[in-house]
C-alpha cells in the first residue's frame, strides 16, 4: 500500500513538473466519432491556448473493458470518457462518473429528451451524471426506387407491410436480397432485433424483473425467423460493416438497422452505387408504436479525474449548438440538440434529418439495469441459437429467460 | 543426391505441379493483401471483384503516413528487441543451470513444469491480476511494463528452447576449460554461448515474431497514442461500422515488411538452431 | 497448488543438495545464481496471477457488482452443466487437435518436397515461411474478406467455375474447421522448418547404405526417415498444440464464436466470462479446467524427455 501511494505521488510531482499547462485526457472513438471530436478539440484549444487535451481515440473492440478496468480501480487516466449509453446506468450507479450538478452545470432543455435521460441515474429524471453527444438512434433504411418499382407502400408502416415488400423484391428483383440485419452473436444480434420485440409490444426487463417470456417475443422471435428467409446467405455472422457494405453495393433492398454515424456515406458517390435511393425512416411499429433504439454515446467526466471544472467547461463546449452545427455540416456529427437538427443549412445538407429527429423523440433506451451487458449477452446467445435452428423460438425465449432471471437474482 | 533425377517425366511434373499448388496457398492471401492495399473503396465489396485492381491507388499509403504509423513503428521495434534480449539475458543462465545441475527431489522437473503451465496458459487469464501488479508498480501505459509483461510469452518458451540447445553441448568441453583454470562464468561466456549461437539466434527471431504481434496485452496496458505498438493502430482500422480495408492492408504489409525482407535470413537461422537442438 | 521452486530449495539445505552439488563442481550454491534472475521474474509474473486465480475459482465473485462470497465447488458444478462451456470445451479439443495434426503432416509433406534440390528452391524457402510472420489481425482480416459468401474471392472463383459457393464461416458444422485452415496457413511453415531441419540432420548415407541392401521409397521413408525424425515431429506437436490449445485471437476476429456454439472455445468462453461480464470466479474456474486439461500433456510430454534425455 505505501509502494502504491509512493509510486502516485512520485507520478504527481511528475506530472506537475512537466506539464505548466492544464491537461486533459479524453478516452473517445476511433473513426468518424474520433473525426468530429479531434475538430472539437482542436478549436477548444484555439480558443484556450493554456489548455493541451490529448484526445485518444479508441476502438469499439475493448473499450467497454479498458474503461471499466480504468474506472472501477479509480486510477483516473482518463478526464473525460465516451460511453455508450446502456454502460450508463453501470458507470454511474457505481460512482465512476462526476455529477455534473455538483460541478455546476445548469440543464439545457434543446437536448433530445429520450437523449438526456439517459444521462441521468436513476432514469430518467436523478442527478445527472453525462452530456449527450452522439444522437445515434437506430434508423430504417430501404430503396425507394425499387419500393416504387413494384408498386409497394412506401414508407412502410408496419411489420407486416415489411414482410410482404421484401418477399416480392427478394423474387423479383434479380440479384437483391430483400432485407438484411445485424445477425452475430452477442451484442449485435440483441440490437437488430430489439426493434421488432418492441414493435411487438414485448419486453425484456421491467421494474428489475425479466418479463421476456411472452406470446409476444416469441412471436417476435418467430417474425424474425421468417424475416431471415429473405436475408443474404451469412446473415447469422453479419455485423455492421457487413450490413453497411450490403446497402452501398446496392445488394440489399430493406436494412432493418441503420446509424447516424454511417448514414452520410449512402450518398457518397465514391463509395455508393445507391446514390439518393435510399430513404431513411425510423423503424415501424406493429402493435406498439414505432420504437426505435436509443444509441446515444454520452460524455462524462471520471471521479478520479483531478481536472474536474476543466472537464466540464471542455463538455459544456463540444455539446453547444454552435459545435454541434459545425461538427454535423464538416463531418456528418449526428447532433442532439433539436435547434441543430432543425437548422434549415443542416438539413439542406442532410436530407433525412427531420426523420431522424423523429426516431430520436421516439427512441427507447435498452433497459436501465447494472448487469446489462451479461443480459445482452446472454439473450444474444440464445437469439442466435433460435436463429440458426438449433433451438425453438420458444426454446430459446424460455432459456434466455432463466438465465437472466439468474443474473438479476445475483 | 537427387531421388528425382533418374525417375519418370511424369513424376517431375507432378513434383513440380505440387509445388505449385502449395505454393499458390502459400502467397495467394498475401497477394490478395498487397493487392487490395492498392484498390479503391469501391472495389472492395462487390459480387464481382477484380484479381488485379482496375484502378491503382497510393491512398492508403499517405494515409497511414499521415497518421503517423512510423511511431507505432518505433516503439514495436523497442519492444520486441527489449523483451527478446531481456529474456534471452536470464533465460541462457537458467537453462545453462537446468541443462547442468542435478537438483534435489526433481525440482528442475517442477520448475519446467510450472513454466511449461505458464506457457501453455491463455494470457486473458493472467490479464487481470498481471494488471493489478503493473499498476501498483507504476508501469502500465509504459514501453516497459508491456516488455516485463511479454515475458510471460518469451522467457518460459526461451528457457525451453536453449535447454534444449545447451544440453547438446558437450560437458568434456566444459570440464577441459576448467581444468584450464577457467572460472564457471568465463565457460560459460567464452565455451558455451559460442556453441549455442545458433539456437540462441532461432530462440531470438521466434520470440522477435511473437512479440511483434502480440495484441491482447499491448491493448489492455497501454493507454495513450504515444506508447502504441503497430498491431494496436492495426486494430483501428477495424472499427465498428466499417472495415477500412484499404489502410488496413496498407499498414499490415508494411509493419510485416521488415520481418518480411529479412525472411531469407530468419528461415537459415531458425533451420539450423533447429537442426542442432536434435543431434 | 504447486509451490514455487526456489521457495523449496532455499527451505531445504539438507544432504541431497550438498552430495550431488560437491560431486560436479564443490561450490555449494552458485547454481542458484544461474536460476536466480529467470526465478525472480517468473515469480513475479505468475505466482500471484495464478494463486490468485485458483483461489477465486472457489469464489462466487464479481469486483464490478461487488458481489464476494465463498461457494465452493459450486463455479465448477455450474460450469458442467453450462451448454456453452461444454461445447467450448469439445471445440477447443477438435480445433487443437485437428490444426496440430494437420500442420504436422502438411509440414511434413512440404519438408520432404524441399528436402529435394530442384532449381529455384532457395528463392521460394523464405516465401514459405511468409504467412507466421503476419500480424494474427491483419491475417485474420484477410481471410474474413476472402471467405465472405457473397463478395469473398473464394467463392466468385468457385462461381465463374460453375461451382455452388461454399458458406466457410457460416455454415456451423463447417465454420470450425475455415478458423483451423486459417491456423493451418499461419503456422505450417513453423512445423515445416523444425522438420527440414530434421531431414537434413539425416546423413545421406544412411538412405544410400538402405538402397544397396534394395530398399526403395516407401520403405526408405518408414524404416529411416520416421523413426530419425521422431524428435523433431514431437516438438513440432508440442509447440503447436500449446498454441492452438490457446485459441482465442482468430475465433474472436473470424466468428465471434457463432455462429450459435460452432467456435466457442474455452479461451473464449474465459475472456466474455471475465472481461465481458466480470463474473472473475466462473472465469476463473474455467481457466484452472483449463490448467489441469494442459497440465496433464505437459507432465506426459516432460516425462517423455525427460527419460530419453537424461
Amino acid at each position: 500500500m505505501r509502494k502504491i501511494l509512493l509510486t502516485l505521488l512520485f507520478f504527481l510531482c511528475i506530472t506537475a513538473l512537466a506539464l505548466p499547462k492544464e491537461k486533459l485526457v479524453i478516452a473517445g472513438r476511433d473513426g468518424g466519432y474520433g473525426a468530429a471530436l479531434q475538430i472539437a478539440v482542436d478549436l477548444f484549444m484555439e480558443r484556450n491556448p493554456d489548455v493541451k487535451i490529448e484526445l485518444l481515440k479508441l476502438p469499439y473492440k475493448g473499450l467497454y473493458e479498458k474503461l471499466v478496468i480504468d474506472l472501477s480501480a479509480g486510477i483516473g487516466a482518463y478526464d473525460i470518457v465516451m460511453l455508450d449509453d446502456p454502460w450508463a446506468t453501470e458507470f454511474m450507479s457505481l460512482g465512476w462518473l462526476a455529477s455534473l450538478e455538483e460541478l455546476g452545470y445548469t440543464l439545457d432543455p434543446d437536448f433530445v429528451s429520450p437523449a438526456l435521460a439517459v444521462c441521468h441515474y436513476p432514469y430518467p429524471d436523478g442527478v445527472l451524471y453525462a452530456l449527450p453527444h452522439v444522437g445515434n438512434v437506430e434508423l430504417f433504411a430501404y430503396r425507394k426506387d425499387l419500393f416504387e418499382k413494384y408498386g409497394l407502400k412506401s414508407p412502410p408502416e408496419t411489420w407486416a407491410d415489411i414482410l410482404q415488400a421484401v418477399a416480392v423484391i427478394s423474387t423479383k428483383e434479380p440479384g437483391v436480397h430483400g432485407v438484411v440485419f445485424r445477425g452475430r452473436k452477442g451484442n449485435p444480434i440483441v440490437t437488430g432485433f430489439l426493434p421488432i420485440l418492441w414493435g411487438f409490444g414485448a419486453d425484456i426487463v421491467k421494474d428489475g424483473e425479466v418479463v421476456l417470456n411472452s406470446r409476444e417475443a416469441v412471436a417476435a422471435l418467430k417474425f424474425f425467423l421468417l424475416l431471415k428467409q429473405y436475408a443474404p446467405e451469412g446473415v447469422e455472422i453479419y455485423n455492421s460493416s457487413e450490413v453497411r457494405e450490403a446497402l452501398l453495393a446496392g445488394d440489399v433492398a430493406v436494412a432493418i438497422e441503420v446509424w447516424p454515424a454511417w448514414v452520410p456515406d449512402l450518398d457518397n458517390p465514391e463509395k455508393s452505387k445507391v446514390v439518393g435511393k435510399v430513404e431513411i425512416i425510423p423503424a415501424p411499429g406493429l402493435v406498439e408504436k414505432s420504437s426505435p433504439m436509443l444509441g446515444t454515446w454520452l460524455l462524462g467526466i471520471s471521479s478520479a479525474s483531478r481536472n474536474k471544472e476543466l472537464a466540464l467547461k471542455f463538455l459544456e463546449f463540444v455539446t453547444s449548438a454552435e459545435v454541434q452545427k459545425l461538427l454535423t455540416l464538416q463531418v456528418g456529427h449526428a447532433p442532439t440538440r433539436k435547434s441543430v437538427l432543425t437548422d434549415p443549412e443542416v438539413v439542406a445538407k442532410y436530407r433525412w434529418f427531420p426523420n431522424q429527429l423523429a426516431a430520436l423523440e421516439a427512441a427507447v433506451p435498452r433497459p436501465r439495469v447494472l448487469v446489462w451487458s451479461e443480459i445482452e449477452g446472454i439473450l444474444g446467445e440464445y437469439l442466435q441459437l433460435a436463429l440458426i435452428g438449433e433451438l425453438s423460438p420458444e426454446e430459446a425465449i424460455g432459456e434466455a429467460t432463466q438465465r437472466i432471471a439468474e443474473v438479476l437474482g445475483g | 543426391m537427387n531421388p528425382w533425377r533418374f525417375s519418370l517425366t511424369t513424376k517431375r511434373l507432378l513434383f513440380w505441379a505440387l509445388l505449385l499448388s502449395v505454393m499458390t496457398f502459400i502467397l495467394f492471401p498475401v497477394y490478395w493483401m498487397v493487392t487490395t492495399s492498392f484498390k479503391v473503396p469501391l472495389e472492395y465489396a462487390t459480387r464481382t471483384p477484380s484479381w488485379f485492381p482496375r484502378q491503382m491507388t497510393l491512398d492508403h499509403y499517405r494515409e497511414i503516413w499521415k497518421e503517423q504509423a512510423y511511431k507505432y513503428f518505433l516503439n514495436t521495434v523497442i519492444v520486441s528487441l527489449t523483451s527478446t534480449a531481456f529474456s534471452l539475458a536470464i533465460a541462457f543462465p537458467a537453462a545453462y543451470g537446468l541443462a547442468r545441475f542435478r537438483f534435489p527431489a526433481k525440482l528442475d522437473l517442477l520448475f519446467l513444469l510450472w513454466i511449461l503451465l505458464v506457457r501453455m496458459a491463455p494470457p486473458v487469464v493472467l490479464a487481470i491480476p498481471l494488471y493489478t501488479t503493473l499498476q501498483s508498480f507504476g508501469l502500465l501505459n509504459k514501453l516497459t511494463g508491456l516488455v516485463i509483461a511479454y515475458q510471460i510469452y518469451t522467457l518460459p518458451y526461451s528457457i525451453w528452447m536453449l535447454l534444449r540447445f545447451i544440453r547438446d553441448v558437450p560437458v568434456e568441453v566444459e570440464e577441459a576449460a576448467a581444468i584450464d583454470g577457467a572460472s564457471r562464468l568465463r565457460t560459460l561466456l567464452a565455451v558455451v554461448l559460442p556453441l549455442v549461437g545458433p539456437g540462441l539466434v532461432a530462440t531470438a527471431i521466434f520470440s522477435v515474431i511473437m512479440t511483434w504481434n502480440e495484441f491482447i496485452y499491448a491493448l489492455l496496458f497501454l493507454k495513450t497514442p504515444e506508447v502504441f505498438t503497430l498491431p494496436i493502430n492495426i486494430a483501428h482500422f477495424i472499427t465498428e461500422y466499417e472495415v477500412l480495408w484499404g489502410p488496413l492492408m496498407a499498414i499490415g504489409f508494411m509493419s510485416s515488411l521488415p520481418i518480411l525482407v529479412l525472411s531469407g535470413y530468419v528461415q537459415k537461422h531458425l533451420l539450423r538452431g533447429f537442426a542442432i537442438s536434435f543431434k | 497448488m504447486v509451490l514455487p521452486p526456489l521457495f523449496i530449495i532455499s527451505m531445504e539445505t539438507g544432504n541431497a543438495v550438498r552430495r550431488t552439488w560437491k560431486r560436479r563442481w564443490g561450490q555449494r550454491y552458485s547454481y542458484l545464481l544461474f536460476l536466480l534472475p529467470a526465478f525472480v521474474v517468473v515469480i513475479f509474473l505468475t505466482v500471484y496471477p495464478l494463486t490468485r486465480v485458483f483461489y477465486l475459482s472457489f469464489y462466487r465473485y464479481n469486483p464490478i457488482r461487488n458481489i464476494d462470497r465463498f461457494v465452493g465447488f459450486g463455479n465448477y458444478t455450474r460450469l458442467f452443466s453450462d451448454r456453452f462451456f461444454l461445447i467450448g470445451l469439445k471445440n477447443t479439443f477438435l480445433f487443437s487437435v485437428g490444426a496440430t495434426m494437420t500442420e504436422v503432416i502438411l509440414g511434413l509433406g512440404l519438408a520432404l518436397l524441399f528436402n529435394v534440390k530442384f532449381r529455384g528452391r532457395k528463392l521460394l524457402l523464405p516465401l514459405v515461411i511468409f504467412p507466421m510472420m503476419f500480424s494474427t489481425m491483419v491475417i485474420c482480416a484477410i481471410w474474413r474478406s476472402m471467405y465472405h459468401y457473397e463478395y469473398g474471392i473464394f467463392n466468385y472463383a468457385l462461381r465463374s467455375l460453375g461451382l455452388d459457393p461454399v458458406k466457410w464461416l457460416i455454415d456451423r458444422n463447417l465454420a470450425l474447421w475455415s478458423v483451423v485452415l486459417v491456423d493451418i496457413w499461419q503456422w505450417t511453415p513453423m512445423a515445416f522448418l523444425i522438420l527440414l531441419a530434421g531431414l537434413q540432420s539425416i546423413p545421406v548415407e544412411l538412405y544410400e547404405a538402405a538402397r544397396v541392401d534394395g530398399a526403395t521409397g516407401v520403405r526408405l521413408f518408414r524404416h529411416i526417415t520416421l523413426p530419425l525424425l521422431r524428435n523433431h515431429i514431437f516438438l513440432a506437436l508440442l509447440l503447436r498444440s500449446i498454441d492452438t490449445f490457446k485459441i482465442f485471437d482468430k475465433v474472436y476476429a473470424l466468428t465471434g464464436g457463432g455462429p450459435g456454439t460452432a467456435t466457442e472455445t474455452i479461451s473464449f468462453y474465459i475472456y466474455r466470462e471475465g472481461f465481458r461480464y466480470f463474473n472473475v470466479g466462473r472465469a476463473s474456474a474455467a481457466a484452472v479446467v483449463m490448467f489441469f486439461a494442459v497440465g496433464l500433456v505437459s507432465v506426459l510430454y516432460i516425462r517423455q524427455v525427460w527419460r530419453r534425455e537424461r
